[in-house]
């Protein structure tokens, strides 16, 4: 099993590759466009107590153009978040310590035009989304286990109007 | 009509007869010894005057000696039938002249005179004798001596006594003629009475009245009582009859069976519904008969039972089966109450048989809904178990097929996966599938097997658990049912606990539990969580009582025991709410073997 490591401040993926970061497409210029915003790529942060997902999921949103980081927990995540001002924020739900949800809110006080997409492999998370719902927030939800296709979709049509 | 020895009738004629009788013959004896009084008292005036004129007359036969004058003087006394003797005598007391009436004979003999005195009479043996001094010229001349035979008494005294037989004979006839009357007027309206009670007793009709006497009297008055209190024992009846019908429209109404019985045991009425069910009559149950419905393998438990709540007088309850009218047996919770008199002794015995047939069955229902939900909440924790390595495996794959340089990394990271996903559901899947037959199993295992479970929800909530199995313990048990058993009690401890809590779990063997000798396992689980409340300790173990307010079910600890009692073991806990000093442990004990105690 893989060791949950600790959140760095820039990720380190010792699985792909070298410092130089996990290696590009070659079709990279054709889809780099739409990952674009500003002539800036789409900074996404994507938050999961298991590494290997979020390491995966970082991998599959990078490779599609968008600059994605991980986080392991939602403080360290809230913290990124300060630094890294992403356009969209992607998040397991149950998570120890502050869930996906609260997560997603602290994140928007600091970031208010943030979006917030919520992941989860579990049922509990319905009765989480309804308590969020009468605070007046609404979240998307996907189910685990999600096909990369999917999610890339949802991401690109929840980017900020170009 | 019965005749006494001395009835009313006899007793009422004997007083009146008595009664009249004596007072006539009193009053006769009364009258007729004043009779003779006066009688004899006219004899003596009568014949004192006689004496008196004898004398006077024989003054100058006297002087003159003249005894011829004197005895013709004498003879008048003829006319007097009653005067036997007359006598003239000198004043010396010879004698001069005599009168004899019947026989002439002897003169009497003067008696010697007495103290000076005019006259001197007696009353003797069938005779008056009389005897005056004759006086001239206040002289004593001579005497004069009358005696009397006492036949006009005699007569009298005769007719006294016929008057005296007949009037009691006549008085005899009429207090009998009045008997006749009383008998009629007494005697009778009692007997009526006595008659109209033999009546009603044998008769039992409490309508009856008797007929009071055409005269009121006391004896009126008893009848009229006796009425009244045969009103009051009809009204009384009818309450009673009204009562018994109450009774019986209740017993036969209720839905259970009901029946009573002597001291003995011995059952002597059933309700409507034990016939119904049974399709028996009273003749085959009555007594012990009610053994043919029972269940031959149980019997002799039943009975054993029975005989033991009998002689020791207290309450029965036991569930057995009892077979119906189709032949087919249903389970009867059964009860039965002694009904004990103001000495304490039982006099009766009531019993009800309740059909829990149903009940059982949905008990039955219900462990296996809860069982079905338990595999449900589980299904659910192994989804989430599995869907996050599924969610990696699934961008392994993307990925892989994306950088086919990195393929051999990426598929040996899936690898890793899905032999995760495997474990996960070769362990859990198969976890609460009921055992058929009990057997060898190792408890340290089902306990680590159990713990794989909620790994994650102890590192979630930072629990800390601490483990301490004994080596190679095991016992004849259920392996699925344990499982269910250990993944109730842990998971309530973990549901207990707030973060950072502690979870102690300890296995050890049992030599000797209850100091009975029975071996076995004993298994604790310690939480440092909030606590059971007092007020909630009796209830756990209850169906639907739960605590968790929109999580639990509330059957967790219910199943659990039953399942403990399936293996004959035992589940106990102890727990404290002190605060600061929190803690619940449960303590499960299961025997080598699973037998009956």
């Amino acid at each position: 099993m893989i060791k949950m490591m600790q959140p760095p401040a820039v990720p380190v993926f010792p699985f792909f590759g070298g410092p130089e970061g996990p290696p590009k497409s070659a079709n990279d210029s054709a889809t780099s466009q739409a990952g674009y915003d500003d002539g800036k790529k789409v900074k996404i942060i994507v938050i999961d107590d298991e590494s290997l997902i979020a390491e995966t999921v970082v991998e599959i949103l990078n490779e599609e153009g968008f600059d994605a980081v991980s986080a392991s927990s939602g403080l360290s995540a809230i913290e990124l978040a300060k630094t890294v001002r992403p356009a969209i924020v992607l998040s397991d739900v149950i998570m120890p310590g502050l869930n996906g949800i609260e997560t997603g809110i602290k994140i928007r006080e600091t970031v208010p035009n943030c979006k917030i997409i919520l992941f989860s492999g579990q049922a509990a998370t319905v009765d989480l989304l309804e308590k969020a719902r009468e605070r007046g927030y609404r979240f998307d939800v996907l189910a685990k286990p999600i096909k990369p296709e999917h999610l890339i979709s949802v991401i690109r049509s929840n980017l900020p109007s170009q | 009509m019965t005749n006494f020895r001395n009835s009313l009738s006899k007793k009422l004629t004997a007083m009146n007869m008595l009664v009249s009788g004596g007072a006539l013959l009193i009053a006769a004896v009364a009258f007729f010894a004043s009779d003779l009084i006066t009688f004899r008292a006219n004899l003596l005036t009568n014949t004192s005057i006689q004496a008196q004129i004898i004398g006077s007359n024989a003054v100058s036969p006297l002087i003159f000696n003249d005894a011829r004058s004197a005895e013709t003087t004498l003879s008048a006394l003829r006319a007097s039938e009653h005067i036997t003797y007359a006598g003239i005598y000198t004043s010396k007391g010879e004698f001069v002249a005599g009168y004899w009436r019947d026989t002439r004979s002897q003169p009497v003999q003067l008696p010697a005179p007495g103290a000076e005195q005019d006259q001197f009479s007696y009353f003797g043996k069938g005779q008056f004798e009389l005897v005056r001094t004759i006086v001239f010229q206040d002289k004593p001349v001579g005497f004069v001596l009358i005696q009397s035979d006492l036949g006009a008494i005699t007569d009298r005294l005769r007719t006294y006594g016929l008057i005296l037989l007949s009037i009691v004979t006549a008085s005899l006839i009429a207090a009998l003629a009045l008997s006749r009357l009383f008998q009629r007027a007494i005697s009778q309206p009692i007997m009526n009475l006595a008659a109209a009670a033999r009546l009603v007793s044998r008769k039992k009709d409490y309508s009856i009245r008797a007929k009071p006497p055409a005269d009121p009297d006391e004896v009126s008055l008893l009848v009229a009582a006796f009425n009244e209190m045969l009103l009051e024992i009809q009204t009384r009846d009818s309450a009673l009859q009204e009562s018994e019908l109450q009774f019986r429209s209740l017993a036969d109404s209720i839905p259970q069976m009901a029946w009573m019985g002597d001291s003995t045991g011995s059952l002597t009425w059933y309700n409507q519904r034990w016939y119904d069910y049974t399709g028996t009559t009273p003749e085959q149950m009555a007594g012990w008969g009610w053994q043919s419905v029972h269940d031959p393998a149980v019997l002799t438990d039943v009975l054993a039972k029975w005989r033991a709540a009998l002689s020791q007088g207290h309450a029965f309850e036991m569930v057995f089966p009892l077979r119906g009218a189709d032949g087919t047996f249903r389970q009867f919770l059964t009860r039965a109450l002694p009904l004990r008199d103001s000495k304490g002794q039982v006099v009766r015995w009531f019993g009800t048989n309740t059909d829990i047939t149903e009940q059982l069955r949905s008990e039955e229902a219900l462990r296996q809904t809860e069982k079905l939900a338990a595999t449900g909440r589980l299904a659910a924790s192994i989804a989430h178990e599995i869907n996050n390595p599924l969610e990696a495996v699934t961008n392994l794959v993307y990925l892989a097929r994306r950088q086919p340089a990195n393929v051999e990394k990426y598929l040996q990271l899936a690898d890793h996966e899905l032999d995760r996903i495997a474990q996960i559901t070769k362990n859990t899947l198969g976890f609460y599938r009921d055992s058929v037959s009990p057997s060898s199993v190792n408890i340290s295992e089902v306990l680590e097997e159990v713990l794989a479970l909620y790994t994650r929800k102890l590192q979630f909530k930072k629990i800390s658990l601490a483990c301490d199995f004994g080596k190679d313990i095991a016992i004849f048990g259920y392996p699925g049912e344990l499982r269910q058993i250990f993944a109730n009690l842990i998971a309530n401890a973990i549901e207990a606990l707030s973060e950072e809590g502690n979870l102690c779990i300890r296995a050890t063997r049992i030599a000797s539990e209850f100091g009975n000798g029975q071996r076995g396992v004993r298994i604790t689980f310690l939480d440092n969580g909030s606590g059971i409340p007092p007020a909630d300790r009796k209830r756990i173990f209850e169906p639907f009582f739960t605590t968790k307010k929109d999580v639990g079910t509330g059957l967790g600890l219910w199943l659990t025991l039953g399942l403990v009692e399936k293996h004959h073991g035992s589940l106990r806990f102890r727990s404290s709410v002190q605060p600061g000093r929190t803690w619940t442990a449960f303590s499960v004990f299961l025997p080598e073997r699973p037998v009956a105690n």
